[in-house]
Parts: structure tokens; sequence; C-alpha cells
């Protein structure tokens, strides 16, 4: 059995209290790090320890971390990502309803670790009872001495706050997710300039995954050299996979970086369900191009995925099977973007709404021969060109579906 | 630095975006998203170019030019992407004119079919000709469209003042959205919902006027399609004509350009190059300036009373007749009132036809009422220099900027958006009023006081800057020591008591004055027409002599600060307004020859009143004689703005009627009353003769200002400072059991000459009304009276009705009034705070008991 980082106190009953979370080891790798390290340590450490973001890009957070300018005389913010949108994954949830208090650890390291005093943990707001949740979690921390004034007679102060999202999927994109905390309407920025120089209400700004942050103790009470020997020497650490579709058993498994995709849905996941026949699986959220039956004997880690042109974003595995049709899961995923897109450009307001509509009316028996192609070039014309990331995020499940599967699509297509 | 565009080398200023640079260069890259006053927005993706050594496609809105860079910004494959980029866009947007192979030949019929309810097509679209996106798709050569059109079927929003919107013609652009939010402070529209669905709308689909528009026009502006579109303009035909002029509805003097057609002004618009207002204009310069121009209250022929009524008349018998009765007076007979809404050249030949034709002292004008007079008066008996020059531009630099005595956002909108500049780079603004102004969200501290209170607040806050800085920086200005010691009387709680102001705000603001520098302060009329104005206004110069501050007083009409000039040069013998009224009712002066407004004495006879004015009034119930002066947009000359910056506006239109300019009338009257030496042909004639002769206006030359050189009043410099000691009155303003409530009186320049706009054009009126009492809602809960019902406003003096506007900026126990010269009797709150009474500088504060008129 595998060593879990993450998750390996699930299971125990009210974790999520401070008390039972301090029985079981709970912010000891809060005490090691701001009492026997300094900052510059800690990030080195990070560094170190190859920890990639969870989130989808898979950006090394201790790098991130080290972009932030130490010589400035405005305040600097940590910002969560909570808003865990991408379709398929679901494991941001389980961390902080399970382990509220791990995230908090890892939170309070990395303040300390760039000298940020004041955080703000973005959750998406369908997660009502986890931010409830992580706001207890919050002011139990407070009244412990690991938050507020002075922590753990240290002299570092760090304030954290529950910002709650309405629902917007673009709001998990990192710049759209400050303008929401700032109060403004969720619409990505422009970048250059980079949130870690100016960032939330135009200080510099660290924005990290839940899962990135709840790596951090993990690392610091056992070193880099540990976290990379968890999973791969330039991918550290564990991943948590989240399979759902039709697999016997959907869920998380945290499991290490770099383990088998096949082997995740036919060991860890049981296989497939009703012994049918297996189609195609998406591997990290919605936004990852698809893979084939014939592609998954693949490792499970960024780089790999990356060869293999698809991505391995939030690891949410999703599993298709020889019963589903792919115009439907192309359905499901044009709606998706066409909702979801800010409106702000071109090309991805208009265009997600045209590939829906065409999407749509192939599915209602009246496609047209050229209709592949022009979705095609639809989302090839927002491939790379639009103001933000979720342009790619839909071209790229679109391009490899049509590409992928024309004939079957092709087949819904009259003469 | 050195980038390539296209192949070709150019020198580029760092900076810049790659569009900037390759516009500078007229190289054209379509885009329909981006604007040269607007920060980048990088949506419609039309701009996109190809960087060598860098993947993907760039925006170059929202790119910067980079040392070397090496940019194509034309390539088969980018046209192709800028085609399927337009495609999309004309998708949403009714397009069957746009791609029409015969559009030439629709030409023809274009404005009689413009008279639906649906624009399906550029020929039904008001804004066709005026369309960026006609532009684009004509520059990229787009014939056909592979989507089918989608008509989205908005309901078209017609019910607010001047524009219309329809977001069926909208691409999305988001110019609107950033002008509102980022350059005039409104945010009245925003992007709504997302995805397919998204678009601009207001909070809760609101009207615009409930959103909170200041209808400033510059979303209409700005606007590249036809979404946003002037009714004026709707069933009009392009312009054949364009003409810049300044604008005279306020002391800014924005430079407008005016559209005509056939010599008619169609409409007026913010010019892009304007020196003052840069591309930016308010309600009044952009849409009420036609309206007022062709109003059906101008005098169109000269009037001269027979058989007690008023009859049109030649020129020639009007001239002829005031000619041989002004002859028949003495000089000393007769009285002459100066306009601050004319120009330069009208004024200094009124001050010459006194002086030399008429031969009297009784010249005077509003002037005498303003905080120009106030604060002349205080430089003078302290013996301290008068310098009331500033640059708008300084505004935003500043660091904190300290607000007293006008509501700005109304008043001077141009001098508003440089505080919202500095606001949005991070300066303090500090408020002092009792108004909870709309920009008081913008305020780092909004001082909510007690209406005239001003002097004991910015005492205390000399006083505690004196307890923090170093007092021998101080010491150095002369009068430090008289100052000081006239402080002393001065505590913590009289303050907090005087002002009704938290202790700890109080505090607050001097923290910020002392820390954030420079500061500037600003001043309108309700700082300083109070009996105690000269004192309110000696706190604020001390204030800005200890922290190195920049006074900026804010004269109201348009050319106050010129005529304010020769009035200190041309007649430093005359007779107030007040005397002048006052021998009038002891029979001293029989004649008035009134060149504008002004309310005047009931008990005042007078034998003969002449009116030049442009507009019917009341006075004229009274004239002798009517000379219908010309419009501004019918002459020429020049202008001083409220920064003492001299500008020349333009003749735009023929006169209407018979209407003749100013300083025609006055030189032809000198004429025919023998004085061949006031004979001119020209307005500029003038200009040079009162060059030579006005030392403020010396250095002054048409060359120059045509080349765009910024040319201000001369001022004397030699930096001469001095404190002023304070002194502390016992007496205030207050209400009484009988008079319960505080009439404050809000001045604004909503009238030009003799014209209401409020009353003259409806939609204006809906905006803002002269005829507004503004109450509290708590107070008109209590009065039980509601929005529109009539109110009646009695004081001491009199009574007068006006109509109930209810508004929560109001404070409790206060009726908020506007203040015009010269109205009919049972409305004119001139009247109740007229300057010809006993507290003369009162204009400010009257204690009033209100009840429901009929």
């Amino acid at each position: 059995m595998e060593e879990k980082l993450l998750t390996q106190h699930f299971g125990i009953e009210n974790l999520f209290k401070i008390d039972v979370y301090l029985k079981h080891s709970g912010y000891q790798a809060v005490k090691k790090a701001l009492k026997e390290m300094k900052p510059s340590e800690i990030m080195d450490e990070v560094k170190a320890a190859n920890l990639r973001g969870r989130g989808g890009a898979g950006f090394p957070a201790g790098v991130k971390w080290g972009f932030v300018p130490q010589d400035i005389d405005k305040p600097k913010y940590l910002c969560v990502n909570a808003d865990e949108g991408e379709p398929g994954t679901f494991k941001d949830r389980y961390i902080m309803s399970h382990n509220p208090h791990l995230l908090l650890e890892g939170i309070i390291i990395a303040s300390f670790a760039v000298g940020i005093h004041k955080g703000f943990v973005y959750i998406r707001g369908e997660y009502e009872t986890i931010a409830l949740r992580f706001e207890q979690a919050i002011s139990e921390a407070n009244k412990e001495g690991f938050l507020g004034k002075n922590i753990l007679g240290t002299g570092f102060d760090l304030n954290v706050f529950v910002h709650r999202g309405a629902g917007s999927y673009i709001c998990g994109e990192e710049t759209a997710l400050l303008e929401s905390i700032e109060g403004k309407r969720g619409n990505p920025r422009l970048k250059p300039p980079f949130p870690a120089s100016v960032g939330l209400f135009g200080c510099p700004t660290v924005i990290n995954n839940v899962e990135t942050l709840s790596n951090v103790p993990q690392i610091i009470l056992n070193g880099a050299k540990w976290f990379c020997q968890k999973g791969l020497p330039k991918d550290g650490g564990t991943r948590i996979f989240g399979v759902s579709g039709m697999v016997k058993n959907p869920g998380i498994y945290e499991l290490p970086m770099g383990t088998n995709l096949k082997d995740i849905i036919f060991k860890h996941a049981g296989g497939m369900k009703d012994g049918k026949k297996l189609k195609a699986v998406i591997p990290g959220g919605m936004s990852a191009p698809i893979l084939t039956a014939d592609e998954i004997d693949i490792k499970m880690d960024f780089d790999s995925l990356m060869d293999a042109k698809s991505m391995l974003g939030s690891a949410a595995i999703i599993v298709i099977d020889e019963d589903t049709s792919i115009l439907d899961v192309l359905k499901v995923i044009t709606k998706f973007y066409s909702h979801e897109s800010c409106g702000q450009c071109t090309p991805c307001r208009v265009g997600n709404s045209w590939i829906n509509k065409i999407v749509k009316r192939i599915a209602g028996g009246k496609g047209k021969k050229e209709d592949i192609d022009n979705i095609i070039r639809l989302a090839s014309n927002m491939l790379g060109k639009t103001l933000c990331p979720l342009g790619d995020a839909a071209a790229m499940p679109i391009l490899s579906i049509t590409q992928k599967f024309r004939k079957e699509i092709e087949s819904y297509i009259g003469n | 630095m050195i980038i390539f565009i296209d192949g070709k080398k150019f020198g580029i200023e760092s900076k810049k975006t790659i569009l900037e640079a390759a516009r500078e260069n007229e190289i054209y890259i379509p885009s329909l998203c981006d604007h040269s006053r607007l920060s980048p927005f990088s949506g419609c993706r039309l701009c996109i170019v190809e960087i060598k050594g860098r993947r993907g496609y760039v925006p170059s809105c929202s790119t910067y030019v980079e040392e070397g860079m090496d940019v194509k910004t034309d390539s088969p494959r980018l046209r192709k992407m800028r085609k399927q980029i337009l495609e999309l866009i004309l998708s949403e947007h009714p397009n069957a004119c746009l791609i029409c192979s015969e559009k030439e030949n629709c030409d023809e019929y274009k404005s009689t079919i413009r008279k639906v309810g649906e624009v399906t097509g550029c020929v039904l679209c008001p804004n066709n000709g005026r369309c960026e996106l006609q532009d684009v798709v004509k520059a990229l050569k787009i014939d056909k469209v592979r989507f089918p059109s989608v008509y989205r079927n908005y309901e078209v929003k017609k019910n607010d003042p001047f524009f219309d919107r329809n977001y069926n013609l909208c691409i999305l652009c988001g110019r609107c959205v950033r002008v509102c939010h980022d350059l005039r402070g409104s945010s009245a529209v925003s992007f709504v919902f997302r995805g397919s669905k998204a678009g601009i709308g207001t909070v809760f689909d609101q009207t615009l006027l409930e959103a909170g528009c200041q209808f400033c026009g510059a979303c209409v502006d700005v606007c590249p399609t036809g979404a946003l579109t002037e009714r004026a303009l709707k069933y009009e035909t392009l312009p054949d004509e364009t003409r810049k002029t300044i604008c005279p509805f306020c002391s800014i003097g924005c430079e407008l350009k005016m559209e005509l057609k056939e010599g008619r002004i169609l409409n007026s618009a913010p010019s892009e190059d304007g020196p003052v207002n840069q591309g930016q204009a308010c309600v009044k310069g952009r849409f009420t300036i036609k309206d007022a121009v062709y109003s059906s209250q101008r005098i169109l022929k000269p009037m001269i009373r027979k058989n007690k009524e008023l009859e049109e008349v030649s020129w020639e018998e009007a001239l002829d007749f005031v000619a041989k009765k002004l002859k028949k007076y003495k000089g000393k007979e007769i009285g002459l009132i100066a306009s601050p809404q004319v120009s330069n050249e009208d004024n200094f030949l009124i001050h010459k036809f006194a002086e030399y034709v008429l031969k009297t002292e009784n010249i005077d004008s509003v002037v005498r009422f303003s905080s120009y007079a106030v604060f002349q008066d205080l430089a003078q008996k302290n013996g301290f220099e008068l310098n009331l020059n500033f640059k708008i531009e300084d505004i935003s630099k500043a660091k904190t900027i300290f607000l007293l005595g006008a509501d700005i956002v109304v008043t001077h909108p141009i001098i508003w958006l440089e505080v919202l500049r500095a606001v949005n780079n991070g300066a303090k603004l500090i408020v002092a009023s009792s108004v909870d102004f709309f920009l008081n969200r913008f305020s780092s501290l909004w001082l909510k006081m007690k209406p005239g209170s001003e002097y004991f607040l910015l005492s205390f806050l000399s006083k505690v800057i004196i307890d923090k800085s170093k007092v021998e920086n101080l010491a150095q200005i002369e009068g430090f020591k008289n100052l000081k010691s006239s402080l002393d009387e001065l505590d913590l709680s009289q303050a907090i008591e005087k002002t009704d102001i938290e202790e700890e705000n109080i505090k607050k603001a001097a923290e910020i004055l002392i820390k954030e520098t420079p500061s500037v302060f600003i001043f309108g009329m309700e700082l300083t027409q109070l009996p105690w104005g000269s004192q309110n206004l000696a706190g604020l110069w001390n204030l800005s002599l200890q922290t190195q501050g920049q006074l900026v007083p804010l004269g109201l009409e348009t050319n106050l600060r010129g005529l304010f000039e020769l009035n200190r040069h041309c007649s430093s013998n005359t007779k107030g307004f007040k005397r002048i009224i006052q021998d009038a009712e002891e029979g001293k002066v029989k004649a008035l020859y009134l060149a504008s407004p002004i309310p005047y004495s009931q008990k005042a006879k007078f034998e003969f009143l002449v009116i030049q004015d442009s507009f019917m009034s009341e006075n004229m119930k009274k004239a002798d004689a009517v000379l219908p002066a010309a419009s501004f947009a019918e002459i020429e000359g020049t202008f001083v703005n409220v920064e003492g910056r001299i500008q020349k506006f333009n003749k735009v239109i023929e006169p209407l009627g018979e209407a003749k300019p100013d300083w025609w009338i006055i030189s032809q009257l000198a004429q025919k009353m023998g004085h061949n030496e006031l004979n001119y042909n020209a307005s500029s004639e003038i200009s040079k003769e009162m060059i030579k002769n006005i030392p403020g206006f010396s250095g002054i030359s048409f060359q120059k200002l045509k080349k765009g050189e910024r040319l201000f009043i001369q001022e004397e410099k030699k930096g001469k400072k001095k404190f002023v000691p304070i002194k502390f009155f016992s007496t205030s303003i207050e209400t009484s059991k009988e008079y319960p409530f505080l009439m404050l009186v809000d001045y604004n320049l909503d009238y030009y000459k003799n014209l209401d706009l409020s009353q003259e054009i409806k939609a204006f009126g809906i905006i803002r009304n002269s005829r507004w009492f503004k109450i509290n809602p708590n107070d008109a809960k209590k009065t039980k009276l509601k929005d529109g019902e009539t109110m009646e406003v009695e004081s001491s003096k009199g009574k007068v009705k006006g109509i109930v506007k209810v508004l929560e900026s109001v404070p409790r126990g206060t009726i908020v009034a506007s203040f015009l010269w010269n109205e009919e009797e049972t409305i004119s709150v001139a009247r109740l705070v007229s300057p010809l009474s006993n507290a003369s500088h009162s204009l400010v504060l009257l204690p009033v008991k209100i009840k429901r008129g009929k």
C-alpha cells in the first residue's frame, strides 16, 4: 500500500476539529517552520521538493513564492484557490471537509515564508458546508494561537479570511479570482503584470491551490528529499486522483505522482462498471485533451501527459465507457464553456456559443457535412488566442474529441 | 527604442503599446475595443499580431513595445484569423447591410427608412456612416459571414434622457463600461451575465437615471457602433461640416466640436484634443447646447416700448431710441451691469462705453458676489499677494485633496475628473460638507459638518499642524505669531461643538494633511458667501501656507475670471451693485443698462431700462428697450477659464434672427451717441486694444493660441506670503422655532444668460432642476411631502415655491435649493437670499420654514 501524505488521517472521527487534529501530530509542521526555520530556508526546501501546483498548470510552488518582491512597502497577500470548478474535480473539497487544519498549516507556513500577514481562502459558492467548516477551523486556530497576532510567540502575525464565490467557473482563474475578492465582476485581468508583483488590491500576491498548500506541512516535517521520493524527482509527492464516470469505485485515490493511468482505473478504482469496455478517458479535468482507450498506458505526471499532448491538470479522471455517446460528452463540454465564458473576448464568447449550437444541431440529427470542420476551425481560433486560459481550456478537449472521434461524430451526420 | 514593424525600422518612445506605435506611424491594425483614452481591454482580438521569437499571437493593444521587437501586423494567416474573428462579431450584430454587395446603392434611401423600431441593418441604423464596425468590415474586406446572423432581440431602452441603448447592436467592446468607471467614476453601466448571454447593463436593469448616471455622454462618444445613440441625431443624416468652439456653460471652458448640416447645429460633443477637457464634457456641453441656442426663448428682434407694449422694431430705430434716451441722463444717473457669460471683448467694450461715452462709475457685475472678490478683499486687507491661476493637471498630481464649498461633480465636472485621477493614483480626498456629495464615496475622509462652520474646522486643523510640525519652518512666514495667538482662543471642544465633526475625524484630517503632500485645496462659493466668508477663506489660506499646498478657487460663471480681471484694472472706482440699486431707490440712478441678468429691488423704479440679452426674462416686463444679443455659438471672442487660461471661442453658425454680438450693439450705440472712437468692425480689433490696455491680458496673441500654446492671465508673482489671524465670531446662522429648517443654496451654473436650462430642456430638468427643494426623506415623511409635490419655503423676507425632491444625501433639517439671478417672483430663491438685503454676503444659508404649496 502506498504511503499517503494528505489523506492519511481521513476517516478519523472529527478530524476537522482542532483537538482531534492536534492528537495526530497536528501543527507540528507549523511549530517547526516558525520556530526552527528561517523563511528563506522554508522557501528553499519547498523549491527543492519540486512541489508543482495542483490546480492545473503545474507551476512549481516554491518558484512562485520566490517571485514576490521582498523589499516593498506594500502589504503582501496569500490567496488560496479553493474554487474547484473544473468539472470532474472534487479533491479539494475532501481535503477541506476532512482535514481543514492541514490546509491551514500550509497557509501559515507559506505566509511565514513569503512574509504575508493576510490570507484569503476563496471557496466556491456551492461548497457552503465546507466554507462553514473552514471558518470554524480558522476560529479554532485563532483560539489556539496558530493564527492571529504573535503566532506561537514568534512575533509573526497572520489573519485568514474565507471569501465565497458565487458560482462562476472563471473565478477559478487566478486573476478573475482576485477581481472577485476585490468585490468586482470576476473577469480575468490582462497579464502582465502578474499577481506576484501586482495582485490583490494592487499588491504582491501568492495564489496557490488547496492541495498544493496541503503538501507543504509534510515537506517541512520530512524534508524535500523524502518528498521527492514519494513521487518523481522533478515532480515530488503524491497526487489525489479523483476518478469519476463509468468505473466500479469512483472516488479519490491518493497515489504517488506518476502512477500509471491504467492501474488507477483498473486496479484502484476497480475497473469498468458492469464489465463494459473502456472508450476514452479525460485525464486531468474537463479541460484536458481526451485519451482513447489505446492511450491509457501512461504515467500520470505533468510531463508524461504533456508528451502525450494531454495534461494532468487537476488530476480528475473522467472515465467514459463504450455505451456513452461521444457526442453527448461533447454536448456537455460545449454547453459548459459556452455558459462559463466571461464574455470579454470574441473568440471565446461567440466561438463557444457557436460550437455548442453546432454540436446540438448534430445531436438533433440535422448536422451538416462541414460541421466538424467548422467546430475545428472555431476551436483552433480560440487556442492560444484568447485573453485567459479559458479559451484554451475549451479548445483543447473539443479539438481532441473531434479529431480522435471524428468517425463517430460523422456517423451522426447523415449524407 | 528601436523596433521593427513589418520589416521597417521605427524609433518609438518607451511605454507604448504596439498598436499605439503602429498608429503613430500610420500602420493600420484593425481594432474595435481599444480606445486611446482608455486602458487596454483586449476583448475583440482583432488587433492580434505576430512577434518574431514569440509563440502564438498577441493582442497589440495590450502588448508593450520592447527594444528590438520585430512585429508583423499583416500576413495571410493574420488576415484569415482576423476575418474569422470579425465574422464571429458580425454573427451577433445585424450584418445584412454590412456585407451587402449593393450597399453603395442604398445611400439615397438612408434618410427615409430610419424611422423603424428595430435596427436590422445599417440603413436603418442611426449611426450609419459613423460606425467603426463598418470601417473595419471595409478594411478587412468581409463579404460573407459563415454563420447565420442571430438577432438577440433585446428590448431597446428608450426611457432615459438624451440617448437610447440598443444592445442588439452591441459588440461588447466594453468601452462604455471602462469610460464610465475609470474616467468618470460613475459606474452606471457594467458587464452583466456571462457566456453567450454576456452583455452591458445597469444594476438590476434599472434605468440609467436610477443607476446614478450623470449623462455626461462619454459612453455615447466612445461607442463604436449604433448601440448608444444620441436621440437628437436619430433622424439626421451625416453632418456636412464640423466646427470647434468653447462651451459657455461653466467656467472650465471645454472645447466642443459641433456638427453642422446646412448651417444648423446638429449636436455638440467634446473635442478629442480639447486642451482642458481632453475628450470629456458634461451633460450640459454634450446634450443641451443645441436646444439652448435654438431655444424658443431667444430674442430675435430689437424691441422698444411703445404705448406700454414692447414692439419689434428695426435695429436703426431701436439704437436711435436708446441713444437718444441715454443722452438725456448725466453719467452718475446711469447704471450698467456687465455679464460673466459673455466674452472679454464684449465686457471690455461695455466698460469703455461706461467710462468714455456715459462717463459713469456705476458699473458692476456679479463678480462682486464671487469667491474671487472675497479672496481679493482678504489679500488687500492683509497684505498678501492674490494668485488665482492654477493648472488643472496639478490636481491629479496631488497626494491630498481637500474640497470645500462646491459639489464639483455638478459645478466643475472636469475638475472632478482630475480629482478622480488623483484618487485612482492613491491620493487622499478629504471632503468637508454637510451634504453627502456623490464624490464622497471616493473620499478617504468625509467631514460631515454643520454648514457655515468651516473656519472653526480649518483653524483647528491649523492649530494641530502648528503643534505637530516643526515650528521653525512656519515661523519664518510673516504673521505666524499673530496667527498662533489668534488660534489660542480655540480649543478642541469648541471646534467640535461648532462644527459637529467627530474628534477622531478632525485628527485624521490633520494627520493626512501633514503626511500626504503635496496637497491641493479646492473651494467653491459655498465657502465664501457668508458673513464670515473671509474668515473661512483665511482659515483655508493659512492651512495651505502651512502645508505648502495649492489653493484652487473655483469661479462659477463662464468668464467670471476674465470679467474679474477687467474689473480689477478698468474700474477701481466703480460703485457696487448694491449702491447702484440703492441709488435707484433714492432716485439718484435713473437709467439702468442690463447686459446681464440680475434681480433688483422692487423699490427701485427706473425711468429707463435697457436689456441686452439673448433670452427673454422677467425683467423684460419693465424694460423700455430690448436688444437681442447673439449667443456664443454665433460669435467669436475670448473667455478666461477657471484656471486663468485664455481661450478663443469661434463662430459656429450665423446669428439667429436679427441678433448681434454684444460688442456690436455697444459700438453702434456709442457711435449714435457721437463717439466714433468706439467704432469696431470685428471683435479681434477689440482684443488687440484690450491686450494693450489690460495688464492681465498682456502677452496674449492669437497666433500663439492657434498654435495650441497655453496662455494664462498674467499674475504678479513676488511670492509674498503672510498668515492671516483668525477672528472667531459668536454669531452664526441658526434655525429657530419659527424657522426650523436651514436652507442651503447650492451654487451651480445651470443657466446660460437668462435661460434656465432645466426649464427649457425637459430631459435636463429630469436630471437636475432649478425648481427643486431637496429634502431628507425623514423630514419629508414628517412634513408629509412627497417627490414632485409643490413646497412653499418661507423666510423672514418672503416666500417662494418649488418642487419637492426627496434625497438621502441631504442632511436632516436642511433644504437645499438652487439659485438663479432672475426669475419670476413666486419661485425666485434669489429674492430670499438677495445680495441686496442687509446681510449682503449670506448667500448660502437662510433659516426657513416649509409647508405644502398649492
